[in-house]
């Protein structure tokens, strides 16, 4: 019924365009429109979810361990507004992104995504300041040298994220040289947030991230690190190349000292400072079918081996079978603290296919993609379609499953299917 | 044997004299339709069978033989998003994504008839070695070949008048001769600095039946740019040079 009614409003959104179809003469494109300092612009996604819960999972019965639904199948219908303005003269800028999420009235949230100024004193450089969204390393799904970043959604790599409060310069410079094409650096400052409770920082605690980015012999080069006190020191290097007209490789390799790495031992949270490498291969290909495949193998260097993840299962089951309700918050508590994201053990394989406008259908586009866990062979496997009939709005339907053994990492999920519908409108 | 043999130097001679005729062509139809570096606004829709449009204004800015740059005005969905061409080297950056990603040239953007090298075009003398075909009282006709893989299209068939040199259309083939689209270049327009050239270029394809996309130039400007305008640090920043 839900399914239908759904279907029954795509419907009437793809036949109206007919009706407001018009004939334009070119002579109404010719005129150039006229520029605006200011702008405001924002989408509005709507987004109902069907979730098919596999009740026998510890992680199900955790997260429901007050009330637990008298049935599998669950619903979540969520609006999220993104808001955005630019102002932006010849030398100097402002941007700023908002977003919010709202469930009901009693559950809503919001937030600052980015807020930050700009001054470009030449071509050459600019400087930035406020919070900024950092999205560093050549990695489509996985950033190993994302130092900086926000924590990504290897499910949704291109939605936008909370930025990260910082300044920045860049200098930029380009070669006529066949070698080097051009080079750039930027550094980062972060001031630290560390006295908690108030608004300071010690001084001593500010963070410095440092990137420097070659085009040298048509391949893209960076160099970067992290430098903090308080946080875990990063160093690393990625690049990417079009080895062939169609096949784009790319890498990403990264050591970090000092990583805070949480095990369970003795059915105890256990945590130790490590240093770990973690890399990451991928290629992008276009095959004669204007398919596009993008593969890469992911090596998280602090994940959890076969026996760790072994063991935190076993703290996830004996938490979840505790007749005590204050055990199971401990571990629910633990398991959302030290154990989040989507990848929590140490080798991934992703791989997505897409291909826009198969069978000659204009703005359908289908995609499948997997995040396999080469370690427990448990895997994630979504299919997507995209479909924009109308400008500046986009459906898309997305059906996931999570498969593996009960005491693997996507087969322990609490759900097993997941149904997306979404609605975009921009402006 | 010796009349033979100047005989077949003579040929070789004259087709080599004529090749490089139909280049020197080709070169200035180039230079005809843009100056060498330059920025322009120009508007593509897309139109399908049942008479629906889509629409997307970009604003390309343009230097020497191989670099190119352009950002989406509108519409709102893929306003900033900007694509980077230098020579066979393409990237495509999503303001929600935030960074450059390499994409290849055969890559379409936009949906509907065109691909990225129909949009970030170079010039095709860049692209292209040319040979004249048999042409008509009041036009030349080139055949071109691509000079390397990485062209979208390996063979073009090209129109242009003999009064002015202008380009009237383009026909593209695949490597196996097949007629992958055509391009008709019309309704000429003063662009101002001695710029008089097609403002519209009609595009269709026996591959899209019912479909066709309009590539129509609002403006285009002689301008130069410094090179740091196309590195991929400035890809986020393009809009800059507008204001």
């Amino acid at each position: 019924m839900i399914f239908a009614r759904w279907l029954l409003l795509i419907l009437l959104f793809t036949s109206s365009r007919v009706l407001f179809a018009q004939e334009d003469d070119i002579s109404t494109y010719q005129e150039e429109e006229p520029e605006k300092k200011l702008e405001w612009n924002g989408n509005l996604d709507v987004k109902y979810k069907l979730f098919n819960m596999d009740q026998n999972s510890s992680l199900y019965k955790l997260q429901f361990l007050k009330e637990l639904p008298s049935s599998s199948l669950l619903s979540q219908y969520s609006l999220e507004p993104y808001l955005n303005a630019e102002y932006r003269t010849g030398d100097l800028g402002f941007v700023l992104i908002t977003h919010a999420s709202y469930y009901s009235d009693k559950n809503s949230s919001f937030d600052l995504f980015e807020a930050y100024a700009s001054f470009n004193p030449s071509f050459n450089t600019n400087l930035q300041a406020g919070k900024k969204v950092y999205s560093w390393g050549k990695g489509y799904a996985f950033n190993p040298v994302g130092f900086v970043n926000p924590i990504k959604d290897p499910e949704n790599p291109e939605l936008a994220q909370a930025g990260l409060f910082s300044a920045n310069f860049e200098y930029i410079k380009s070669f006529s040289s066949e070698a080097l094409q051009s080079f750039s650096f930027l550094a980062v400052l972060i001031p630290s947030l560390d006295v908690t409770g108030a608004q300071f920082g010690e001084l001593k605690n500010t963070g410095v991230a440092l990137k420097s980015s070659l085009l040298f012999y048509d391949t893209d080069i960076d160099f970067l690190a992290y430098y903090s006190e308080i946080k875990p020191k990063r160093y690393g290097f990625d690049f990417a190349r079009n080895i062939q007209e169609n096949i784009e490789m790319h890498a990403e390799f990264s050591y970090n000292q000092n990583v805070e790495r949480f095990t369970i031992v003795n059915s105890s949270l256990r945590n130790e400072l490590v240093d770990v490498y973690s890399y990451l291969f991928g290629i992008r290909y276009l095959d004669a079918s204007n398919t596009t495949i993008i593969a890469e193998y992911y090596h998280n260097g602090s994940g959890l081996s076969k026996n760790e993840y072994a063991n935190y299962n076993d703290f996830i089951n004996n938490g979840a079978n505790s007749l005590s309700e204050t055990i199971k918050q401990q571990t629910l508590g633990v398991s959302q603290t030290n154990f989040k994201g989507q990848t929590l053990m140490r080798d991934y394989l992703y791989i997505k296919l897409s291909h826009p406008e198969p069978f000659d259908w204009l703005y359908f586009t289908p995609s499948l993609y997997t995040i396999y866990n080469l370690t427990d062979n448990s895997f994630l496997l979504s299919f997507q379609i995209s479909y924009k009939p109308i400008t500046n709005t986009e459906f898309i339907f997305w059906a996931s499953m999570f498969a593996g053994k009960e005491s693997s990492e996507y087969g322990g999920k609490q759900v097993e299917q997941r149904l997306e519908l979404w609605m975009r409108v921009f402006f | 044997m010796k009349t033979i043999s100047m005989f077949i130097i003579t040929v070789l001679f004259a087709i080599n004299v004529f090749a490089q005729d139909a280049n020197k062509l080709l070169k200035e139809v180039d230079d005809n339709l843009m100056p060498e570096s330059y920025e322009s606004i120009r508007k593509l829709i897309n139109e399908e069978p049942d008479g629906s449009k889509k629409e997307f204004t970009f604003y390309t800015v343009k230097k020497g033989k191989d670099k190119v740059a352009m950002l989406y005005l509108s519409p709102a969905s893929e306003k900033g998003r900007s694509t980077l061409r230098l020579g066979e080297n393409m990237w495509l950056y999503i303001p929600s994504a935030n960074k450059p990603i390499r994409i290849t040239s055969l890559q379409s953007v936009v949906g509907g008839v065109f691909n990225n090298a129909d949009i970030m075009q170079l010039e095709y003398s860049t692209e292209y070695d040319a040979t004249y075909s048999k042409g008509t009282d009041k036009e030349y006709i080139l055949d071109l070949k691509a000079k390397n893989k990485t062209v979208a299209y390996d063979k073009l068939k090209m129109w242009i008048t003999k009064a002015d040199k202008t380009l009237r259309k383009v026909e593209a083939y695949s490597a196996s001769g097949m007629l992958i689209k055509t391009l008709e270049f019309k309704d000429d327009k003063n662009f101002g600095g001695g710029l008089n050239r097609p403002s519209v270029i009609d595009t269709y394809s026996p591959l899209y039946k019912g479909y066709r996309s309009l590539m129509i130039y609002q403006t285009i400007k002689k301008r130069n740019f410094p090179d740091e305008v196309f590195t991929q640090n400035y890809m986020s920043r393009l809009g800059d040079l507008r204001k």
